[in-house]
C-alpha cells in the first residue's frame, strides 16, 4: 500500500510561467512544531489516488529511461490517463491499448502493468526493454496481443502467462528469453500467432493445443531448443 | 550499532540511546532505519524512564508486546514502516503519558483498542495503512487533546461516531481508503479547528450536514468517490479558508451554491461526476461573487447536468485547468475565456455551444490541450488560434465548422492529436500538415474534403493513425505516406474516389495492426503481393473498388487476420487455400472461384477426355456393331459362294470333264465366258454365266434337251 508521504509531481512541469497548481502538500507552517517523525505522519493531500490505472503506469514511467520524450504527456495529475498519448481507453475511461512500440525507451517492463484488468493491446515492441518479463503480466484477463519483440528481454516466459485466456497474439521474438517453452501455454485456446524465435530457449516445444499449428519458423534461431516433445517417451524436461 | 556493547561502560554513549541529565536512565531509544529484524522485545519495558521510542523504518515483525503498556513516561511511541502484525494489545493504553503514537504502515489487524480512549495526553494518533477493521472506537473521541487521527488505507468500517465532536483539537482527521458507511454527523461543525478532512474512497452516505460549513479553519475538504447525495450545503460560502473543494464522483444534485462566491482563498474546485444541475446565471450573487475568486485554477464540473451560459465562471485569471465535458451548457463560448491566459486544459466538448470558435482565444499562449468537440460550432478555424503554438491536442470533431483546413495548423510543431472530423470542411488536406511530425493521430473523416492526399503527410514520421474516410479525396494512394509512416497501426481510407494501383510500397507499413481499409474508392489494378508482409494485420478492407487480377498467394501469409473483405471487385481465379476459411461474404460479388464459393470450372484435358468417352464410347460401339455387320455379311456371302463352289465341282466334276469336251467338239463356249457343265443323267448341260437367271439356265438345258443332241454312249 501506498506510503502515508504526501503524492508528490516527480515530473516539472513543462509551463514555465509560475502557475497556481492546488497544492498537494501539507502546509508545515500551520503545524505545530512536533518531532521530525510527524513529517511521515501527514496523509496524502487530495484525491490524487483516484485512478488505479493511471498511477499504476505513472510508477512504471518513473523508471524508464525516455531520451525523445515519448512520455511527456503522461501527467499524473490528471484524473485518469485516458488523454495521455500513446494510451488509449474505453468508453468507460479503462485503459485498453498502450501504444509504445519503436519509442527509444529503456528501463524494465513493470510489474504495475500487471494491474491493467481491461488492456487488450501491450504493444512494447522494439525498444531496449531489459530485464525479466514480470509474471505480474499474467494478469491481464483482458489481454488479446502482447508485442514484446525486439528488446533485451531475459529470463523465462512466466508460467502465469497460462492465464492470459483471451491472447491471440504473443510475439516474444528478438530477445535473450531463456529456459524452457512453459508446458502451460497449451491451454491458451485463443492463441492464434505465437513467434519466440530468435531467443535463447533451450528444452523442447510443446505439441498440444494451439502448439498443433504454430509452423516451425516460430521457434528458428534459439539454438538450444531441441524441437517437438515427444510426449510419454521423455520425461517433463525441468530446467534445461 | 557497533557501539552497543555491553562491556562497555557507558551505555549513554551508544548510538541512538539518549540519558537523562544525570546520565542514569535512559529516555531516548532513536533507532529509526538501522536495520533491525526480529520481534520487538518486550525488554524494553524495563526502561521505566523511557520517553520516546522510535523503531521506526526497520524490518521487524511479530506483535507489539503488551509490555510496553509500562511505560508510564513514554511520551513518543512510532513503530510505523514495519512488518508487525497481530492485535495491538489492550495494554498499550496503559501509556498514560503517550502524546504522539504511530503505527502505521504495518500489518496489523483486529479493532482499534477502545483502551487508546485512556491515553488522555495523546495529540496525534497514525494508525494509516494497516488492516485494523471494525469501527471507529468512541472511546477515542474523548482525547480532547488529539489534533491528528489517521485512520486512512484499513479495513475500518460502520459509521464516523457523532461523538467526534468532541475533539475540539482536531486539525487533520483523515479517514481515506476505508469501508466507512453512514453519513457526517451533524457535531462535526464543533470542529473549530479542523483544516483537512479527508473521506475520499468510502461508501458513506446521506447528505452533507449544513454544520460542516461551521467549521470556520477548513483548508481543503475531499469527499471524492463517496455516495453522498443531496445539494451542497448552501452556507459554503461561510469557509472563508478554503483552498480545495473536492466532491467529485458522488450523487450530488441541486444547484451549485451562488455563495460559492465567498470561498475567495479557492484555488481547486473539483464537481465532476455528480448529478449537479442548474444553470450559472450572472444575474445571481454567484457572478458577482465569483469574481472574486482570483486564486481559482482549477475548476471541473464535467458529467453533471449543468446548463446555460459559461460567463459566470470566467473571471479568474489563475485558470489552469477548466474542464466542463458533458453538460448541457449552451450559448456561445465567451470570448472573455482568452483573458485566462494561463489556461493550459480547456475542456469544452459534448455540450450544446453555438456559434464560433471565438478569434481571442489565441491569447492562450500556454494552451496544450483544447477539445471543443461534440458541440454545434459552427463559422471557420479562426487563423488566430495559430498563436496557441503549444498545443499538444485540438479536437473539434463533432460539429459544423466549414471553410478550409488552415495550413498554419503545421506551424503547430508539439501537435500529437488533430481531429477535425465529422464537420463540414471542404477544399484540400493542406501539405504543411506534414511538418507536425510529432502528430500520433490524424482524424480528418466525414468532411467534404477533395483534392489528392498530400505526399508530405509522409513527414508525419510517428503517425500511428490515419482516418481519412468518407471525403471526396481523389488522385492515387501516395507512396510517400507508405514509405515513410511507419509506425501506421491504423490506416483507413475508405468512401472516398481514390484511383489508380494500391502501391507496392503498402508492404512497408509492418506495424499495420487494427485496420487496413481502402473499401469503396475507385482503386483498379492487381492486389500487391506485398500485403503479405503486414503480419500484425487484423482486418483487410479493399471490398467496392475496382481491383483484378488474382488474389497473391502471398495473403495466405497473414496469420493475424481475421476479417477480410475482397468482395465488390473485379478479382478472378482460384481463392487461396489459406484464405479459405473466411466466409462467403468476403468474396461476393467477384469472379473468384474455390472454398469458400462453388468450385472453380476450368478447361483441364481430363474433364474433356471424360466427355469425350461418354459421347465417344457409344459412337465407338455403333461403329463397331456396324463394321461387325458388315464383315459379317460379306463373309457369309463368301462362304456360300464357296460352299456352293464346292458341291458343282464334287458333284460333276469328271462328268463335268466330259461335257466340257463333248461341248467343246462341237465348238461351243469360249473360255472366257463362265460355262458350267452339268451332267444329268446322262445328258451334258452348260450353264452360261452370262444368263444368270436360273429360267434362262433352264432353257437353255430345255433347248439342248430339245436339240437331243444328247448322246447316251459315254465316248
Amino acid at each position: 500500500m501506498d506510503g502515508v508521504s504526501p503524492l508528490r509531481l516527480p515530473f516539472p512541469s513543462p509551463l514555465p510561467s509560475p502557475l497556481l497548481i492546488f497544492p498537494r502538500y501539507p502546509r508545515m507552517a500551520s503545524l505545530p512544531v512536533l518531532l521530525p517523525c510527524l513529517l511521515l505522519l501527514l496523509a496524502a493531500s487530495p484525491a490524487l489516488s483516484t485512478n488505479p490505472e493511471g498511477e499504476a503506469l505513472h510508477a512504471w514511467r518513473a523508471r524508464l529511461t525516455d531520451p525523445t520524450n515519448v512520455l511527456q504527456s503522461w501527467d499524473p495529475t490528471l484524473v485518469n490517463p485516458c488523454t495521455w498519448f500513446h494510451v488509449t481507453c474505453d468508453s468507460q475511461n479503462r485503459v485498453i491499448r498502450l501504444d509504445l512500440g519503436n519509442s527509444n525507451v529503456s528501463g524494465s517492463i513493470g510489474p504495475e502493468l500487471g494491474g491493467l484488468e481491461h488492456l487488450q493491446y501491450l504493444e512494447l515492441y522494439r525498444n531496449n526493454f531489459q530485464g525479466k518479463i514480470p509474471a505480474e503480466l499474467g494478469n491481464l484477463r483482458s489481454l488479446i496481443s502482447m508485442d514484446l519483440y525486439g528488446n533485451q528481454l531475459q529470463g523465462e516466459i512466466p508460467k502465469s502467462f497460462a492465464k492470459l485466456k483471451s491472447l491471440r497474439f504473443l510475439r516474444l521474438n528478438n530477445n535473450r528469453l531463456s529456459g524452457s517453452i512453459p508446458r502451460e501455454l497449451v491451454f491458451l485456446s485463443n492463441l492464434k500467432v505465437l513467434d519466440l524465435s530468435n531467443n535463447d530457449l533451450c528444452g523442447t516445444i510443446p505439441i498440444d493445443g494451439p502448439f498443433a499449428n504454430f509452423p516451425l519458423q516460430s521457434f528458428d534461431n534459439n539454438s538450444r531448443l531441441n524441437g517437438p516433445e515427444l510426449q510419454g517417451l521423455v520425461p517433463y524436461d525441468i530446467g534445461c | 550499532m557497533a557501539s552497543w556493547s555491553p562491556g562497555l561502560p557507558d551505555t549513554c554513549g551508544w548510538n541512538g540511546v539518549t540519558c537523562s541529565d544525570d546520565r542514569n536512565h535512559v529516555v531516548a531509544l532513536n533507532l529509526s532505519g538501522y536495520g533491525l529484524s526480529g520481534s520487538v522485545s518486550s525488554k524494553f519495558a524495563g526502561l521505566a524512564f523511557l520517553e520516546t521510542l522510535d523503531l521506526s523504518s526497520n524490518s521487524l515483525t511479530g506483535p507489539i508486546p503488551p509490555e510496553i503498556g509500562h511505560l508510564k513516561r513514554l511520551k513518543t511511541l512510532n513503530l510505523q514502516q514495519n512488518r508487525l502484525t497481530g492485535r495491538t494489545p489492550d495494554e498499550l493504553g496503559g501509556c498514560s503519558a503517550l502524546q504522539v503514537l504511530s503505527m502505521a504502515d504495518n500489518m496489523l489487524q483486529g479493532e482499534i483498542p477502545s483502551s487508546f480512549g485512556r491515553l488522555a495526553a495523546l495529540q496525534v494518533l497514525n494508525l494509516a495503512n494497516n488492516q485494523f477493521s471494525g469501527s471507529i472506537p468512541t472511546a477515542l473521541c474523548g482525547l480532547s487533546s488529539l489534533s491528528y487521527l489517521n485512520l486512512l488505507g484499513n479495513a475500518l468500517n460502520g459509521a464516523i461516531p457523532p461523538q467526534l465532536g468532541n475533539l475540539s483539537h482536531l486539525q487533520m482527521l483523515s479517514l481515506f481508503h476505508n469501508g466507512l458507511t453512514g453519513s457526517i454527523p451533524a457535531e462535526i461543525g464543533k470542529l473549530q479547528r479542523l483544516q483537512l478532512l479527508f473521506l475520499y474512497e468510502n461508501q458513506m452516505t446521506g447528505i452533507i450536514p449544513h454544520e460542516l460549513t461551521n467549521c470556520s479553519s477548513l483548508e481543503e475538504l475531499d469527499f471524492f468517490g463517496n455516495s453522498f447525495s443531496g445539494p451542497i450545503p448552501e452556507t459554503i460560502g461561510k469557509l472563508k479558508n478554503l483552498v480545495v473543494l473536492q466532491l467529485r464522483q458522488n450523487d450530488l444534485s441541486g444547484p451549485v451554491p451562488p455563495s460559492l462566491g465567498d470561498c475567495n482563498k479557492l484555488q481547486a474546485l473539483a464537481l465532476a461526476d455528480n448529478r449537479l444541475s442548474g444553470s450559472l446565471p450572472p444575474t445571481f450573487r454567484f457572478l458577482a461573487e465569483l469574481t472574486l475568486i482570483t486564486h481559482l485554477a482549477i475548476i471541473n464540473l464535467s458529467h453533471n447536468r449543468f446548463t446555460g451560459s459559461i460567463s459566470p465562471l470566467l473571471g479568474s485569471n489563475a485558470l489552469v485547468k477548466l474542464d466542463l465535458t458533458n453538460n448541457a451548457f449552451s450559448g456561445v463560448i465567451p470570448p472573455a475565456l482568452g483573458e485566462s491566459t494561463n489556461l493550459a486544459r480547456l475542456r469544452l466538448g459534448h455540450n450544446l455551444l453555438q456559434g464560433g470558435i471565438p478569434s481571442k482565444l489565441s491569447r492562450l499562449r500556454w494552451l496544450d490541450f483544447l477539445d471543443m468537440s461534440s458541440n454545434n460550432l459552427t463559422d471557420e478555424i479562426p487563423s488566430d488560434l495559430s498563436n496557441c503554438t503549444r498545443l499538444t491536442h485540438l479536437l473539434l470533431g463533432k460539429n459544423r465548422v466549414t471553410g478550409t483546413i488552415p495550413s498554419w495548423l503545421g506551424n503547430l510543431h508539439s501537435l500529437g492529436e488533430l481531429d477535425l472530423s465529422w464537420n463540414e470542411l471542404s477544399g484540400k488536406i493542406p501539405a504543411e500538415i506534414g511538418n507536425c511530425s510529432g502528430m500520433l493521430k490524424l482524424s480528418l473523416q466525414d468532411n467534404h474534403l477533395s483534392g489528392m492526399i498530400p505526399p508530405e503527410l509522409g513527414g508525419l514520421t510517428s503517425l500511428n493513425v490515419l482516418n481519412l474516410q468518407r471525403n471526396n479525396l481523389t488522385g492515387t494512394i501516395p507512396s510517400a505516406v507508405l514509405i515513410h509512416c511507419k509506425k501506421l497501426y491504423e490506416l483507413r481510407l475508405s468512401e472516398n474516389s481514390l484511383t489508380g494501383s494500391i502501391p507496392s510500397e503498402i508492404g512497408q507499413l509492418i506495424e499495420l495492426q487494427v485496420i487496413l481499409d481502402l473499401s469503396r474508392n475507385h482503386l483498379s489494378g492487381d492486389i500487391p503481393s506485398s500485403l503479405g508482409n503486414l503480419i500484425k494485420l487484423e482486418r483487410l478492407n479493399l471490398s467496392f473498388n475496382h481491383l483484378d487480377g488474382q488474389i497473391p498467394a502471398s495473403l495466405e501469409q497473414l496469420t493475424s487476420l481475421h476479417r477480410l473483405n475482397l468482395s465488390n471487385n473485379l478479382l478472378y481465379g482460384r481463392i487461396p487455400a489459406g484464405l479459405s476459411s473466411f466466409p462467403v461474404s468476403s468474396f461476393t460479388a467477384t469472379k473468384l472461384c474455390g472454398a469458400p464459393l462453388t468450385a472453380c470450372i476450368t478447361r483441364s484435358s481430363t474433364s474433356d477426355m471424360s466427355r469425350l468417352s461418354n459421347a465417344a464410347v457409344a459412337g465407338i460401339i455403333v461403329a463397331i456393331v456396324s463394321i461387325s455387320a458388315v464383315v459379317c455379311v460379306v463373309l457369309l456371302c463368301i462362304i456360300i459362294r464357296l460352299w456352293s463352289k464346292w458341291r458343282e465341282v464334287s458333284v460333276s466334276n469328271s462328268d463335268g470333264e466330259e461335257c466340257k469336251e463333248k461341248h467343246e467338239r462341237r465348238g461351243g463356249g469360249g473360255g472366257d465366258r463362265f460355262e458350267s457343265y452339268w451332267k444329268i443323267g446322262s445328258t451334258c448341260m452348260v450353264t452360261s454365266s452370262e444368263k444368270q437367271s436360273s429360267t434362262s439356265e433352264t432353257s437353255i438345258l430345255q433347248r439342248k434337251m430339245a436339240a437331243g443332241g444328247l448322246d447316251d454312249s459315254g465316248s
